[in-house]
């Protein structure tokens, strides 16, 4: 996962590799967010494969390529 | 997860963001009187909740995610102290778990020059930057460290 500068350096990384999914660093900012804003609660606890889609999912990050099962 | 392994979490996540470092196997048991066994078991279990991610080789922490454990090429200024984290990803999730601003200091996978991001407010100061994710959703906890 990744930071490039610019949609060239990214392409000229990206290469023969396959490419996966490209996002804004506001997108990312609010994906870290909404993921990890409750890691360091005192009630916290393990969200289930279903909880974790769903965080993707209001973050319109949707498709096979982010179905996490 | 039950009661003793969520209690390990919390206090491994809690002694982390407090001193900076992670503790021993010993230390875990002394502070929470556990057995070398028990807290070996009950580390085992948390990684393969990935509730955490263990060394490959040794029962040391690798992340506590989004901190890195050990020293990586993300560098994150927050809350008065620099941290580590794994990926791009988690740089800007201890912003996020620490609820607070903080400075990211990176770099262009493709070119290595340095990629400073501030984040003010929740929001990205510059956000002309690129995230790119290689490897889908299914299979990110296939080889974490590389994801």
């Amino acid at each position: 996962m990744n930071l490039f500068r610019s949609e060239e350096h990214l392409q000229r990384w990206l290469a023969d590799r396959k490419p996966g999914a490209t996002e804004s660093v506001g997108r990312l900012c609010e994906l870290a967010h909404a993921w990890y804003q409750h890691r360091l609660a005192p009630g916290w606890r393990p969200r289930s494969l279903e909880q974790n889609q769903a965080i993707l999912d209001r973050l319109g990050l949707t498709g096979d390529f982010w179905r996490l099962g | 997860m039950d009661a003793l392994d969520l209690g390990v979490r919390n206090f491994l996540y809690g002694r982390f963001v407090e001193t900076g470092r992670s503790p021993s196997v010993e230390e875990l048991g002394t502070e929470l009187s556990l057995s070398r066994k028990d807290a070996e078991a009950t580390l085992r279990r948390l990684h393969d909740a990935h509730a955490l991610v263990l060394e490959r080789d040794a029962l040391e922490l690798r992340m506590l995610n989004p901190f890195s454990c050990v020293p990586s090429a993300w560098r994150i200024h927050a809350a008065g102290r620099t941290w580590y984290s794994n990926c791009a990803w988690d740089s800007f999730g201890i912003c996020a778990a620490l609820h607070t601003d903080g400075r990211i200091e990176a770099s262009c996978a493709d070119c290595g020059e340095p990629l400073i991001v501030e984040v003010q407010g929740r929001r990205p100061v510059p956000d002309d930057y690129l995230f790119h994710v290689l490897v889908p959703a299914s299979h990110w906890w296939d080889d974490i460290v590389f994801t």
